[in-house]
């Protein structure tokens, strides 16, 4: 590897990460609301990016209004999911949610293929300007739109950050998540708060897809991989653990630009897959997560 | 024979007679026998991840990944490699395939056995991560043609003839004969049994003596042969594999097949399979709207209908008594397999001499021996260096206020969570951090403080895998359905019988566990764990909430137990019971052991008093 490519590198994976971090940060939500993971996380990543795209294009909005469209759908979209999907499935079991999740990938990716096509589309970058600005930090060209996207990461987390530690609301939903019982005497809705953390989760996904889309396009098949690389990310970082999910989301977009920028774009996928299995042997709670939580 | 493997033995030979029916009418139509040689090639395949799902709970979305190992052998060996001159194409298929089908095995054994570390959801995942590598592994490598597969796979051949058309329906017809035949006879033997236990309660399994991490891994190995056994045929069916024809989908599209088929048991996921590959003919031209509906159909099915298609088919339930074998083995056993009468029998199942464990009749070494037992969680010391030795035949009481650390004693008996200090010996034989499932194997029975029983399965079934100790048929002997297998799974429910018969609970055989009211739920899982023939029975808490009568029949059955040579440890809350039948009392307080002796010295020890029994006592 060119040293002089590896600020790049890093720069391309924190990008990537990015939308691993929210795809991690999402399948953590839900996990510790429901006790499952959603295997359809990615795909909600893709639809969101998708609606983005159809806000831009058809509705003729900006791309922040897009943006916030796009969220608002994916909580909607997250609340239904939850009410149709989800909550049925969980009275037939822990396995069953997880098969649930699993049909859902099947229902979003070839349904957004119906109504969208199966090539994925551009979304406009959110400078506004040329698709190529870049701007120069400490004598690097680096492209805007990679700043937009950890730049609103960091927004999205100071939200939630707000939201999760700061309000009644978002402690109340914590509550619900940590011990439904004890929640459920103190007066806590908790089927209530389990629905609206999904639909927090799946409003980040529908988020992560539109800042990343004007890099990654809007579309295609690549849900699956995103969910999967979000949950590796999850898993390096500590799936009961936010701050590990986002630090581990980010690690393997790093790792997974950097390994494509030293080999082959065909290792780096497989690479960060064993790097899932080897981190389930031999550190399963992660780098950040307790390992209480491992075997549940 | 639980629910489903009568279903399968009332279906197969209604799907056999299918299958020849089709096979012999559309045996001139090309595009049906297509559809029916795929529905055979993805029924295989199905039927291992049906057994894994639905008999042993352990989800797998990576099966695509170990047909892709059969069928990339099968093409690469057929195709890439030099065979010496004067091995036919036929013979080469045939190796190719054994091959093949060995090392998806393989692979099935190291995912068993990374799989053992996870439950659930990341489970889901590591299977998942396992069948994108292998997906990642053939695109990344030259040598198995990259992106583009391999292409111009010859035909098989059976001698002169290739194996297309319509021999192709019948060649996979035969293969899924085959596994279903060998899926069911591993299913009605010990092995299946052991599936059953593990998918019910892992621990009360594993505690019963079954070895429930080799049985797991088994269970993947199997799983992951019969998808690569599967793949070994796609490959020369198709006459190419890529990447894209063993990647994620595939691997969806067989848990798919095996949810809207049922799963468990074999006819569920030929059901299934044959659905989806009709299907995915005639619904070519549906284009995306195919998965769609396939996707909206496993939502739908796991909700509405968990038992899937073959559940909806109901038989009527045999009579009462039905076991492992078909109530039919009776008047077929061997005249020796049985004991001359009844009480014979009754002395037998609890003469703790004759246990499973290869021990002398007059064995001098105490059953039980705890040496500076501790164990901590956190900073909290659970047991604080315990010691004893029970005496061979008696019964000992441990009693103590909640939290005093009994049950955790128990399970550190029991290997169940491992000491930080001390050690234990059983009959002799040093068993600290053992697994559970050695330490039954010895002759140690247990019952729970919430009496841990098979929920799905009935009463018989329970006490049937009490007995798993005591049988000796393998994984082989199952498969091939050997007469160990047969005769093990008939003395088992032959046992079972005479210890139901013995604690006078014949007449629940056949209800469910999960049916049971409380009192008789703990007499079952007496009887379970009597079933094994133990040496040393650990009874946590037996009178928690029984009535009176109950608890007047639980001294019976201790007194009996006593009189017949078991060492019995006993945790009990109830103090007359504890007084009336404890030859000795041993008292724990925070973890320690502050008092140990006759129960009358006890009663009147004044640091007890204070700790524990109070003025009333």
């Amino acid at each position: 590897m060119m040293l002089q490519q590896l600020p790049a590198l890093i720069a391309a994976g924190l990008t990537v990460g990015s939308g691993y971090a929210l795809v991690a940060l999402g399948i953590h939500i839900i996990l510790r609301a429901t006790r499952v993971v959603n295997f359809a996380q990615g795909e909600f990543v893709i639809l969101g990016g998708l609606l983005a795209y159809t806000g831009v294009t058809t509705l003729h909005l900006s791309i922040w209004l897009a943006l916030a469209a796009a969220t608002a759908a994916g909580f909607a979209l997250g609340l239904i999911y939850e009410r149709l999907v989800l909550r049925p499935a969980a009275r037939a079991g822990e396995l069953a949610v997880t098969i649930a999740s699993i049909g859902t990938v099947y229902v979003l990716l070839y349904g957004h293929a119906l109504i969208w096509g199966s090539l994925p589309e551009p979304l406009p970058f959110f400078s506004g300007g040329a698709r190529d600005a870049t701007w120069r930090v400490a004598g690097l060209e680096i492209a805007a739109q990679q700043f937009w996207v950890v730049g609103l990461l960091a927004a999205a987390l100071a939200v939630l950050y707000l939201f999760f530690e700061r309000t009644t609301f978002g402690k109340a939903i914590r509550a619900a998540a940590a011990n439904p019982l004890g929640a459920r005497l103190v007066g806590i809705d908790v089927e209530r708060s389990r629905a609206l953390s999904v639909g927090i989760a799946i409003a980040l996904a529908a988020f992560g897809g539109t800042i990343i889309g004007p890099i990654t396009l809007a579309g295609g098949a690549g849900g699956i991989a995103i969910a999967i690389k979000g949950f590796v990310g999850a898993v390096v970082g500590g799936l009961d653990s936010p701050v590990g999910c986002v630090a581990g989301g980010l690690l393997v977009g790093v790792i997974e630009k950097l390994l494509e920028g030293q080999f082959s774009y065909g290792i780096a996928d497989p690479a960060v897959y064993s790097l899932l299995l080897a981190m389930l042997l031999i550190r399963p709670q992660g780098l950040f997560g307790s390992r209480a939580a491992v075997r549940d | 024979m639980t629910r489903r493997l009568r279903t399968d033995a009332r279906l197969l030979p209604l799907l056999a007679a299918a299958v020849v029916l089709f096979g012999v009418l559309a045996h001139a139509d090309a595009t049906l026998l297509q559809a029916g040689t795929y529905a055979a090639i993805y029924a295989v395949a199905a039927i291992g991840l049906s057994i894994l799902l639905g008999n042993v709970a352990q989800i797998s979305i990576g099966q695509a990944g170990f047909f892709g190992i059969g069928a990339y052998a099968v093409g690469y060996l057929t195709t890439a490699v030099t065979w010496p001159p004067g091995v036919p194409l036929w013979l080469q298929f045939v190796l190719a395939t054994a091959l093949g089908t060995a090392l998806a095995g393989l692979f099935g054994l190291v995912l068993g056995f990374i799989a053992l570390r996870f439950r659930g959801h990341y489970l889901a995942m590591a299977t998942l991560a396992f069948g994108l590598i292998v997906v990642g592994v053939v695109r990344a490598s030259g040598a198995l043609g990259g992106a583009s597969g391999i292409q111009n796979i010859p035909f098989a051949q059976f001698g002169p003839l290739p194996i297309s058309g319509a021999a192709a329906f019948w060649y996979g017809w035969a293969m899924v004969a085959l596994a279903a035949l060998l899926s069911t006879n591993l299913l009605n033997g010990r092995t299946g049994r052991a599936f059953e236990a593990i998918r019910n309660d892992e621990l009360a399994a594993e505690v019963l003596g079954v070895p429930t991490r080799r049985t797991k891994i088994l269970a993947f190995a199997y799983a992951g042969t019969l998808a690569g056994f599967a793949g070994t045929f796609f490959a020369s069916y198709l006459g190419l594999v890529d990447p894209g024809t063993v990647g994620i989908s595939l691997s969806i599209d067989l848990l798919l097949m095996v949810v809207l088929g049922g799963a468990g048991g074999v006819s569920g996921a030929i059901a299934g399979a044959t659905l989806i590959g009709i299907a995915n003919i005639y619904g070519h031209n549906l284009e995306n709207w195919r998965p769609v509906i396939y996707g909206v159909l496993v939502i739908v099915i796991v909700i509405f209908f968990p038992r899937g298609l073959v559940g909806l088919v109901r038989f009527p339930l045999p009579r009462a008594g039905a076991g492992p074998e078909e109530a039919t083995t009776e008047s077929t056993r061997t005249p020796d397999a049985i004991a001359p009468s009844a009480r014979d029998t009754d002395a037998r199942v609890l003469d703790a001499n004759g246990s499973g464990a290869s021990l002398d009749a007059g064995m001098t070494q105490p059953w039980l021996v705890v040496e500076g037992a501790t164990k901590r969680f956190g900073g909290l010391v659970a047991v604080d260096e315990v010691s004893f030795a029970l005496e061979n035949g008696r019964l000992t009481a441990l009693i103590g206020p909640n939290g005093a650390g009994k049950t955790t004693l128990f399970n550190a008996i029991c290997g169940v969570g491992r000491l930080d200090a001390g050690r234990v010996l059983v009959a002799g034989s040093e068993v600290t951090a053992w697994q559970p499932h050695r330490i039954a194997a010895l002759g140690v029975g247990r019952s729970f403080q919430n009496a841990r029983l098979f929920a799905e399965m009935t009463v018989l079934e329970n006490v049937v895998v009490g007995a798993f100790v005591t049988e000796r048929a393998t994984f082989v002997d199952d498969l091939l359905r050997r007469a160990a297998s047969r005769h093990s799974g008939r003395d088992a429910a032959e046992r079972a019988r005479a210890v139901l018969a013995d604690l006078r609970l014949e007449h629940l055989s056949a209800v469910l566990a999960r049916d049971l009211a409380f009192g008789d739920r703990r007499r079952v899982e007496l009887a379970r764990a009597l079933a094994a023939r133990p040496g040393l029975l650990l009874v946590d808490e037996p009178a928690a909430g029984l009535n009176a009568r109950e608890r007047a029949r639980l001294r019976e059955d201790l007194h009996a137990l006593r009189e017949r040579g078991l060492t019995l440890l006993l945790i009990e809350h109830d103090m007359r019971l504890v007084m009336e039948v404890s030859d000795r009392v041993m008292v724990l307080r925070l973890g320690r052991k502050i008092a140990d002796g006759p129960p009358a010295l006890v009663r009147n020890d004044a640091e007890v008093i204070s700790a524990y029994l109070g003025t009333s006592a």
